[in-house]
């Protein structure tokens, strides 16, 4: 994980470097609230949304329930239609045969389209160690590939730049000075990338869907890129999860419909692709030749597991982080593995298998629920966030400070006098930090809450103290209760008392 | 391609099936039950029931679509026939000075007789008429696009084509602007009538590339700032005849 752009090794660490930031904040807040309205917007005009959510996760459940089935059937037709199809379990596995292709094809240049998978398997790397350039082509991704980082955005990749720091970027690569005008910078990504796309010896792609029937993998996307990469290159390398199976292109209608929905709010994106083989003996345009690589990487840890199982009916569509109030707060690379968001903070634990090196990220959730509520496919992640929360305790991973923190708690709540004794030391204590009522002081237990906000002090006397007072006042206060209200009030006790039975409060 | 990259394809090939048996086992026993063989019964297969037989009369259908893909960003016009298609496409040209002009191959175009039209300097070129010319070069110089689309659905607003020997996947991507030609009795109401024929005509008969066209090329990736024309096409024309 160097590419990231930051070091910080735990969420805390990184969400304060995205806390700090200012633009990030503001930005990732405008564009998830742009797409999450775009999203509610769209589903409402399509109607009928939750049976289509129901639909969309029926379909997703079944063909993981069969997905032995589904993806030998998909293998086995890929093959038929002209396709090397591979099977990699582990990440390295996947970037070995990749690298084994590009090697035998002698390739010097590979251009990919949007591809989450390419990411967990730090892919362009691994190209570059052997000396071949991988470019991505989806504008976002470009510009973040050429600031050296990574997706801060399943959807929006470089949600986290603006136009100036994007015209510095394209700049130096243009050898010029671009304006920070986004139909110029498109302009000139647009010509430099046609030469790349001309000039590629390998095109690369993720995959949206797989149809396990007739062996065809489908690409949705806007920018017409992952068709550019699809058609231009001889060689074409498409990595796929082995859970991106849908059994037909009747069940692929219900994913058009929820996925462009709930991911930018459009009725459809501009490009939807089905890709069917390499090019037929007498096209004059596509691939000659067409591998497409199954990736396991920890996805099959979840088959078989109730609690998580249903992770796999994920469609990639990126809802979930719009809706979330956290990922609007700290942004995606706070997160520091490829998925971010909701679904980042149940998949990176959970498709690395080791629950307790990432255990911090499920706790940068307030499991309020939204993600669950945006999910077109109905994924629990606000409950699989708490089933991890409870594995990373089992696992005697709980937070040592918290749990020596709560037995303190225990003890001091125990009993009335270690609690009294407790009080006063602090109400003693906290003379020398109070400032107008307030701690703002940022060292110390109270640091990660001073930081951002002012921690009250406490009351000079506490209510407890003042108990004895305000008991006094009380009783003499009802003693010189007004006598007609103290007859009415007498009165209707009794009624109630009588109508049921003596429980005033029913 | 030499026989050694054959054979490594080959053992590669090989490899691939012995791993898919073990790699599809291992999903079976992580399923905790023997794996199946046979065709599961899918009760939720495709759209929702209510969906199925949903269907706008034609005049709705030209409507939806015009409207869905105008606010993509897409011109359309409807026309009464080819022959109008032919003053429409060429008036474009002459307006916006194209000079290279790529078609794909096929009756209909072929009736369009775009070439007799446009008067010298402006060279319309036929996808893959001569072989071994570059066609994906041809493409990427175009100016113009023009297909004859194979589908459209007034729902999405979306036309789709399918690719094949005269019909390049290039022609509807590389050129500058792209003028796709809808006959009426073509334009569906839903993707679901569309993708449905895809289902029956099942392997073997599929074409390489399907492709379904919802308007110009765009991005959002800079400041949310709508581009258009990334890399495909920024200026799309719907034709619609009849």
């Amino acid at each position: 994980m160097i590419d990231r752009g930051t070091t910080a090794s735990t969420v805390k660490e990184r969400a304060q470097l995205a806390l700090n930031d200012d633009f990030l904040r503001k930005a990732v807040k405008f564009t998830t609230e742009r797409l999450r309205n775009g999203k509610e917007a769209a589903a409402e005009q399509h109607g009928n949304w939750e049976e289509w959510r129901e639909r969309g996760k029926q379909i997703r459940l079944h063909t993981i329930a069969y997905l032995d089935y589904y993806l030998n059937l998909f293998a086995d037709n890929a093959r038929a239609n002209g396709v090397h199809v591979h099977f990699a379990e582990t990440a390295d596995e996947a970037v070995k045969i990749t690298l084994a292709i590009a090697e035998h094809r002698g390739a010097r240049s590979v251009v990919k389209s949007k591809s989450m998978v390419t990411e967990e398997l730090h892919l362009n790397r691994a190209l570059e160690s052997i000396g071949v350039e991988a470019v991505e082509t989806d504008l976002g991704e470009y510009i973040i590939q050429l600031a050296g980082e990574t997706p801060s955005h399943i959807i929006i990749p470089a949600i986290h730049k603006n136009r100036y720091q994007i015209a510095d970027l394209l700049s130096a690569e243009a050898g010029e000075i671009l304006p920070p005008d986004t139909a110029i910078l498109a302009g000139f990504v647009r010509r430099k990338l046609r030469e790349k796309f001309l000039e590629a010896d390998i095109g690369m792609t993720g995959c949206n869907f797989a149809i396990a029937e007739t062996g065809s993998m489908v690409l949705f996307e806007n920018e017409g890129n992952a068709r550019m990469v699809t058609t231009v290159p001889k060689t074409q390398i498409t990595l796929m999860g082995m859970e991106r199976i849908i059994p037909s292109w009747a069940d692929l209608e219900v994913m058009a419909t929820l996925l462009p929905r709930s991911a930018t709010g459009q009725k459809m994106t501009v490009y939807m692709s089905g890709i069917t083989g390499p090019k037929r003996k007498h096209d004059a345009d596509g691939p000659e030749e067409m591998h497409i690589i199954i990736v396991d990487n920890g996805r099959s840890l979840q088959l078989g597991d109730p609690e998580f199982q249903e992770l796999l009916n994920c469609i990639r569509c990126g809802a979930c982080l719009n809706a979330c109030p956290v990922y609007r707060h700290i942004g995606g690379h706070a997160y520091g593995g490829t998925y971010s968001g909701p679904i980042g903070a149940v998949l990176t634990p959970a498709l690395n298998g080791n629950v307790a090196e990432w255990d911090d990220i499920a706790n940068a959730s307030s499991l309020c629920g939204a993600c669950y509520e945006a999910c077109p496919v109905k994924i629990p992640l606000h409950e699989m966030l708490v089933y991890l929360r409870r594995r990373k305790v089992e696992a005697g991973r709980g937070s040592k400070a918290e749990s020596l923190g709560m037995k303190g708690f225990a003890a001091v709540m125990g009993g009335a006098r270690r609690y009294r004794t407790a009080l006063k030391l602090a109400q003693l204590g906290q003379k020398l930090v109070v400032r107008d009522g307030g701690i703002r002081m940022k060292v110390g237990p109270l640091k990660g809450w001073s930081s951002y906000r002012v921690t009250p002090a406490l009351a000079d006397r506490s209510f407890r103290q003042r108990w004895d007072t305000l008991e006094q006042e009380i009783r003499s206060g009802l003693s010189e209760i007004d006598p007609t209200v103290q007859k009415r009030m007498e009165q209707k006790r009794q009624e109630r008392g009588q109508e049921q039975g003596g429980h005033g409060h029913a | 391609m030499p026989d050694t990259e054959r054979s490594w394809l080959a053992e590669m090939e090989s490899r691939s099936l012995a791993k898919q048996e073990a790699f599809i086992n291992g999903i079976a026993a992580k399923l905790q039950r023997p794996r199946v063989l046979d065709k599961p019964a899918h009760p939720f297969r495709g759209a929702p029931d209510f969906w199925q037989t949903f269907e706008w009369p034609v005049t709705e259908r030209i409507e939806r679509f015009t409207e869905n893909f105008r606010s993509a960003g897409g011109h359309v016009s409807r026309l009464p026939d080819l022959d109008a298609a032919r003053s429409f496409i060429a008036g474009k040209a002459a307006e916006m000075e194209a000079r290279h002009i790529l078609r794909q191959d096929g009756p209909e175009l072929e009736a369009l007789n775009l070439e007799g039209c446009l008067p010298e300097p402006v060279r319309v070129a036929v996808w893959n008429r001569e072989p071994g010319d570059n066609w994906k070069e041809r493409a990427a110089e175009a100016d113009f696009g023009v297909v004859y689309a194979d589908y459209a659905a007034a729902y999405t607003g979306s036309i789709t084509v399918l690719s094949d020997a005269g019909k390049g996947r290039s022609v509807s991507l590389l050129p500058t602007v792209l003028m796709a030609i809808v006959p009426v009795e073509r334009l569906k109401t839903r993707l679901g009538e569309i993708l449905g024929d895809f289902d029956r005509s099942g392997t073997g008969a599929l074409p390489a590339g399907i492709h379904f066209i919802s308007g110009p090329s765009r991005s959002a990736d800079i400041e949310n700032d709508l581009t258009i024309g990334v890399h495909g096409p920024g200026i799309v024309y719907a034709l619609i005849i009849g």
